[in-house]
């Protein structure tokens, strides 16, 4: 994650290097944010990103003041997350995932597919695997022979990505990973930790049932949590020993 | 929509020209679960920065800088200044009528206004500014109702707004269906 935050860093940087950086503002100037797994939208350099349900629409942004849409390509049905990396875009469909490669010039090349059963899932990757929850419960559209379970694709060679393993879970939405730490939400039913440095034989280290957790930001040592009704905030520095840092709670 | 005569006549071919058959649906239930419209009071374009609002539903989270954006359903933006983990502080809501995804480069917010996408300059949290917009960037948002969905769902009523989406809800004896 630290990894792919500062390959983020050092690629805008270089995109970006006529901007000045001399800014007082409470924000740094050229750097992007970190979005959740169930993000729809990201930003790669100068190029908004964008899903929404069969589109992946793409903006350039070089110019806040003028923004200007360059292309919106139909990738199929359901389109619910987009995950980037390493100049890679990963969206996470209802049928699958999707693995797209930004040319230059903005535009994203279709590269390959992972079909799965018909369910709700978004994906979370680094240059290895990437892991997809698929998600029946309370997902309107899931298809027949569906069920919650968590997917781990080797998608070393990006042109033919490859499920290595299946786990079963209760209802997972978002996910997160930090090194070989994976953080895996599990709605009303809490939050999961495992160690999956054996993609074969992940371990589950923590389950935290205290809380709805919808989505999760790992920032090296702090992970955001997200549920409908409270922002929690852990810190895992010490994984054997993940400590409730604050919260705030619906109504506060 | 709503089954008036003139609204019936397309579906009814359209009903003759894919199926050859016709299932009229009679049975209108007393009480099912389908969807019903959320609406927005005035005018959804109009973004502004308002004092911290109570949280009642979330779903979306974004960092950066260490400040949480988190994303009311289809309101806005809590904005919580998260410098010491251990007290967050909810400085701001950004109000944005029918969001649900933003990413922020630099000092610029870009964020979904119902089916607008808009840079928002949110260097100064007390005086943020739409720099640009691109109208109906995304048309499926606020549509009359979701794409993918087929049941029963609240009649919408133009009087009561734009609708900003759709949630779940106990109808009874619903008049629409798709």
């Amino acid at each position: 994650m630290i990894r792919n935050i500062i390959l983020a860093t050092l690629i805008t940087a270089l995109w970006s290097c006529a901007e000045s950086n001399d800014s007082e503002a409470a924000f740094s100037d050229s750097n992007t944010g970190t979005g959740g797994s169930l993000a729809r939208f990201t930003i790669v350099g100068d190029y908004l990103y964008t899903v929404d349900q069969t589109t992946l629409h793409t903006f350039d942004i070089s110019k806040a003041q003028e923004i200007k849409p360059l292309e919106s390509t139909l990738v199929g049905e359901g389109v619910e997350t987009i995950f980037p990396l390493n100049g890679f875009l990963f969206l996470g469909t209802r049928s699958g995932m999707l693995i797209y490669r930004i040319s230059q010039g903005g535009a994203p090349q279709f590269v390959s597919n992972y079909q799965h059963v018909v369910s709700c899932d978004p994906v979370v990757a680094n240059s290895q695997y990437a892991y997809v929850t698929l998600r029946v419960s309370n997902c309107r559209q899931a298809g027949p022979g569906a069920a919650n379970q968590l997917e781990i694709i080797d998608i070393r060679n990006l042109n033919n990505p490859q499920v290595v393993a299946m786990y079963e879970m209760e209802s997972p939405f978002g996910l997160g990973l930090d090194g070989q730490t994976l953080f895996l939400c599990e709605g009303s039913g809490g939050l999961k930790v495992y160690d999956v440095a054996n993609p074969q034989n992940i371990q589950l280290l923590h389950h935290l049932t205290s809380f709805n957790a919808i989505d999760v930001i790992p920032l090296g040592g702090l992970l955001l949590v997200i549920g409908p009704d409270r922002i929690v905030q852990l810190d895992y520095s010490d994984i054997n020993n993940i400590k409730v840092v604050s919260e705030i709670a619906i109504g506060v | 929509m709503k089954r008036t005569t003139a609204s019936l006549i397309p579906g009814f071919i359209l009903t003759l020209l894919l199926s050859g058959c016709i299932e009229p649906k009679t049975d209108i239930p007393e009480q099912v679960s389908g969807l019903a419209p959320i609406y927005y009071d005035g005018d959804w374009r109009n973004i502004g920065a308002e004092p911290p609002q109570p949280i009642r539903e979330l779903f979306k989270i974004y960092y950066k800088d260490s400040i949480i954006f988190a994303g009311e359903s289809l309101q806005g933006i809590h904005v919580i200044d998260n410098t010491d983990p251990f007290y967050p502080e909810t400085i701001k809501f950004i109000r944005i009528p029918g969001n649900s995804d933003i990413a922020i480069k630099g000092s610029t917010l870009y964020a979904n206004n119902l089916s607008d996408l808009v840079a928002i300059d949110i260097s100064d949290l007390d005086d943020i500014r739409v720099l640009s917009r691109v109208q109906n960037a995304f048309p499926g948002q606020g549509a009359p109702l979701p794409g993918d969905y087929f049941g029963f769902f609240e009649c919408p009523d133009p009087n009561m707004g734009a609708i900003i989406g759709w949630a779940e809800k106990i109808l009874e004896r619903p008049e629409c269906w798709r």
